[in-house]
């Protein structure tokens, strides 16, 4: 599963670039997030609560930063186990884009791979919710640190249910 | 004699014999709730068992911590390959000739392998146990692609086998290598292509699918320690199989076992093997001196349990301008998964696939076969077909389509001028078989004229000019398929399983007041063997079938048979019955002319009773007998009136059929219309028409979701990605056609009854036709072969590829 998107946030780059390296923010964007602590230099600790179609579960798993060029890009890569209902390991590579002094653009590039019941079950809802949990982290990320003030600009697939979506409801 | 005096065709109404429509008795309680299936067993004091199973398709165990798991209430053991290790049971020999792993020990090789077995006091209890059992793995390359798995690179799938050269079934080439089996004259083949004036090749795949009973695979053990006694309740379709298996590998006495397989929903090959569960189940049982009840989920079963299929094809055929075939080389990549676990007769490691030779006169023909190990679940069962029948049936009748393209011949035109003569029969086909009887192109010119088929080729021929004129967006396929099945396993000759011959039997009990009960070694999954089984006895000893129990499934009081699955319980069973039933005739005869005061050569048959010769007033009916012979039996007789037959068959049958599927296509959407769907089989006698009419229905069902769109599939990870039934095509009647059914009868020569057996040929010939009726369809747009299932997505995509859709 690949996607990229970009997101606007209202904040300077080194505002952006510090709260993608703060456990305490990436904890209250990340959906599901139960814990995530630091445990090493530019590695963490996390339990997710991760939910596709029938299948939910709690991940335990372990957070990477590498490829770090502060204030401009990192790789945040994570690999983690929710015992019966799977495995799931991904990465995405950020970019941040100073377009005027108090606003930044963040592009990603996320590759993730899921195994076990979550493939099963999930194999054809993996993909929206993938942007849907995509668009919710970014969208709490920019709440977060460029305040509630702009809606986001884009967020593909956020706000409708895969369901909605396939049936075309609203 | 009155008027009250029934006639003889009342008499013969009234048995309800071959031939009547009479309604299943089973379906009595099935259709009012009240069946006994294994889930219906409760026993004191059970226990529930389920598996931990993989997420990975390929990693090494590194280690199980189930001390979490052993605090959750209710939960009293967990069994892993480590525990069974100390009984000697963590790997099982397979049908096959290899051995598998029946908890992972050291390695996983499938997603979903079963790792460890939780036994706690319920359902709900095993589950939250599994879910604290830790496992770490060490994920490894996975191996998906059969194509790649002979590769010099490929991972090591079984580090078992390593350094094993030779296998169950000859020299292995390489690591991820079972077997190869060849048949048929290389050279003779080879020189008949190089003559020919036309010849075709194709890759023909026929996708991994899944026979997914509506109930799965399920047990229930229990362990009588007093008595040293171990009893199972299973889903069996060979529940004697079952139990000599058991007693072989837990090396308990064989009269110490009491296996009992009570009313069965759905087989199709699912439920002939032996699973992890089974053993798991009475390992748990015999620990904790309870019961335990293993019952699979739908994942599981789709996941886990025996699939069927996954046979890649590369066919070609040699032929003369004119269209005369001369020649036929098929070799086959079979993907056997994990573990080589098909459930084929021992000698035959590829099943009957050399019956590729299909209904057609091939001087020569050779076949290649190579099994290969995959990161795949194990099995290949043959589901609702007889050994790789189904593969073989749809690989010839495929390039059959391919040929006539080539050639410009009409289909059926080129099947007709290739089908073995009636004058032909028994015929020896060039891999081996010899063909009991059939007449093709009776069959053959019977569905044209039903279903004017000339017309429907002239529409086509219409419909098709109008699409290149750009006035429809529909486009018509008429799919053509005529099968020959070999079913019946088998002859002691050639057919057994673990070195049991592939016999099957009956027993026959007849009781004073002129009833009885017949036991058998089959075991009826829904075929309806409760109804047709005494039908068979009606008929040919006189006694109404509604009057003759049919027992099956118990193996302290069934004699001991092989199983229901390959279409064998008719012609096998089937002849077993008839054949107690003459021994019981025989007897009956000596006490008529007793009764009668006459000599035995004096008396003849007359429906239900025996009649002195030239005086029709001098009748003893069965009935009557029935009481003499546990009354006044001739002096120096026994009295009583039963008798056993373990029949073993001198051939195999051949039942055969033509089937036409009409289908129109909308290229834009690639959504598929079965406008019109003719079965036409030749099953030899037959015992009961609505019965084989709902074998049809049934069959052509199956075959309608396999071609269409029923697959499993794994994805490049590992990962069966059509694991429930939200993914994995079961038609209901929404998405089903509507049938039309027809016949001929070519007796089989060597039955005793002259039956052939049905259950499987609608299967057999149904994938075929759909799959015919959409590449024919596609064939005018320039595609030669589009690969199976056809659902919606794949059409729109030919569509897409042959440029009929922007």
């Amino acid at each position: 599963m690949q996607m990229n998107d970009s997101q606007r946030i209202p904040a300077s780059r080194e505002k952006v670039w510090a709260a993608l390296n703060d456990p305490e923010v990436l904890k209250q964007c990340i959906p599901g997030c139960q814990s995530l602590e630091s445990s090493g230099p530019n590695e963490m600790t996390a339990t997710v609560v991760f939910k596709v179609g029938p299948v939910k579960a709690t991940f335990g798993g372990k957070v990477t930063l590498s490829d770090l060029d502060p204030p401009n890009s990192y790789r945040i890569s994570g690999e983690g186990s929710g015992g019966v209902a799977g495995f799931a390991k991904g990465g995405a590579s950020v970019r941040l884009e100073s377009q005027s002094p108090d606003v930044t653009v963040l592009h990603y590039d996320v590759q993730a791979q899921i195994g076990g019941k979550l493939a099963q079950l999930g194999a054809r809802l993996i993909d929206s919710t993938a942007r849907k949990l995509a668009g919710e982290f970014f969208e709490s990320f920019a709440t977060v640190v460029g305040g509630p003030a702009e809606p986001a600009e884009q967020v593909s697939g956020g706000g409708k249910s895969w369901l909605k979506r396939l049936t075309g409801a609203t | 004699m009155n008027d009250m005096t029934p006639t003889r065709d009342q008499r013969a109404a009234a048995l309800e014999g071959m031939g009547c429509k009479r309604k299943r008795v089973e379906d009595i309680r099935f259709t009012q709730g009240k069946g006994n299936y294994v889930d219906d067993v409760k026993l004191p004091g059970m226990l529930h068992g389920d598996f931990v199973r993989s997420p990975h398709p390929h990693a090494r165990v590194k280690k199980i911590d189930d001390s979490e798991a052993l605090k959750v209430p209710g939960v009293l053991a967990v069994i892993t390959a480590e525990t069974l290790k100390t009984v000697n049971l963590a790997w099982m020999p397979t049908l096959a000739g290899d051995v598998q792993m029946v908890l992972a020990d050291g390695k996983v090789l499938f997603q979903n392998q079963e790792v460890a077995f939780v036994v706690a006091t319920d359902r709900y209890a095993a589950d939250d146990g599994i879910n604290k059992v830790v496992v770490e793995y060490e994920p490894l390359p996975p191996l998906v692609d059969p194509f790649k798995s002979m590769d010099p690179d490929a991972p090591v799938l079984r580090e078992d086998l390593a350094g094993k050269t030779a296998g169950a079934h000859g020299p292995r080439k390489h690591h991820n290598h079972i077997f190869e089996w060849t048949v048929g004259d290389r050279e003779l083949t080879d020189a008949a292509f190089k003559k020919a004036d036309v010849t075709i090749k194709e890759m023909i795949s026929y996708h991994r699918t899944h026979p997914s009973p509506l109930e799965t695979c399920q047990c229930v053990c229990s362990f009588d320690k007093i008595k040293g006694e171990l009893t199972i309740w299973g889903t069996f379709q060979a529940p004697h199989v079952i139990r000599t298996v058991v007693s072989l590998i837990a090396k308990l006495p064989e009269q110490k076992i009491h296996v009992i397989a009570p009313d069965i929903g759905g087989g199709f090959g699912n439920k002939v093997g032996a699973y992890p569960g089974y053993i798991c189940a009475a390992v748990a049982s015999i620990v904790t001196g309870k019961p335990v009840k293993w019952v699979e989920d739908r994942i599981e079963n789709l996941t886990a349990t025996s699939f069927a299929r996954d046979y890649h094809m590369t066919t070609e055929i040699a032929a003369t301008r004119d269209g005369k075939v001369t020649g036929l080389r098929v070799h086959v990549l079979a993907d056997h998964g994990a573990f080589d676990a098909c459930a084929d007769p021992s000698k035959w490691p590829a099943g009957f696939f050399n019956i590729v030779t299909g209904s057609y006169d091939f001087p020569t023909a050779h076949l290649a076969v190579d099994g290969v190990y995959t990161n795949k679940a194990p099995g290949g069962v043959a589901y609702r077909c007889s050994f790789r029948v189904t593969e073989a049936a749809y690989c010839i009748e495929r390039a059959m389509d391919i040929l006539a393209q080539k050639l410009g011949m009409d289909p059926a035109e080129l099947r007709l001028k290739n089908f073995i003569k009636p004058e032909q029969f028994p015929y020896h086909s060039a891999l081996g078989w010899e063909y009991d009887s059939g007449d093709y192109h009776t069959a053959m010119r019977k569905m044209m004229e039903t279903t004017n088929y000339a017309a429907l080729r002239k529409e086509q021929a219409e419909k098709r000019a109008a699409f290149k004129r750009g006035e429809t967006r529909e486009i018509m396929g008429l799919g053509v398929s005529f099968f020959t099945e070999i079913v019946g396993a088998g002859p002691s000759k050639n057919c057994d399983i673990l070195g049991i011959a592939m016999f099957d039997s009956c027993e026959i009990r007849l009781h004073p007041t002129g009833t009885g009960i017949a036991r058998m070694g089959t075991k009826s999954q829904g075929q309806g063997h409760e109804t047709t089984w005494a039908q068979i006895i009606a008929t040919e000893i006189g006694i109404p079938a509604d009057n003759i129990q049919v027992e099956e499934g118990n193996t302290d009081t069934a004699p001991y048979g092989l199983g229901t699955y390959g279409s064998r319980s008719t012609p096998v069973a089937g002849a077993a019955i008839a054949m107690a039933a003459r021994k019981i005739k025989a007897k009956a005869q000596m006490i008529a002319a007793y009764k009668l005061e006459v000599h035995e050569d004096d008396l003849e048959w007359d429906i239900d009773g025996f009649r002195v010769k030239g005086l029709p007033e001098r009748f003893l009916s069965m009935k009557d007998i029935c009481w003499a012979a546990y009354n006044s039996v001739p002096p120096g007789m026994e009295p009583g009136l039963e008798a056993v037959s373990y029949y073993d068959p001198p051939n195999m049958t051949y039942p055969f059929g033509a089937y036409l599927c009409v289908m129109d296509i909308d290229v834009d959407t690639g959504v598929y219309k079965v406008r019109r769907f003719y079965a036409l089989d030749d099953c030899g006698t037959r015992i009961n028409p609505m019965i084989i009419e709902g074998q049809v229905h049934g069959g052509l069902t199956e075959a309608f979701a396999i071609a269409m769109g029923q697959e499993i599939r794994y994805d490049e990870a590992g990962n069966v990605v059509t694991g429930s039934f939200m993914d994995f095509f079961m038609p209901t009647a929404v998405e089903t056609p509507h049938w039309e059914t027809d016949f001929t009868v070519t007796p089989s020569p060597h039955h005793p009854i002259g039956a052939k057996g049905v259950g499987e040929s609608p299967n057999v010939g149904g994938v075929p036709a759909f799959s015919n009726a959409v590449n024919d369809a596609f064939s005018f747009l320039g595609s030669t072969h589009i690969q199976m299932p056809h659902d919606y997505w794949r059409n729109w995509k030919a569509a897409k590829e042959l440029g009929a859709v922007a």
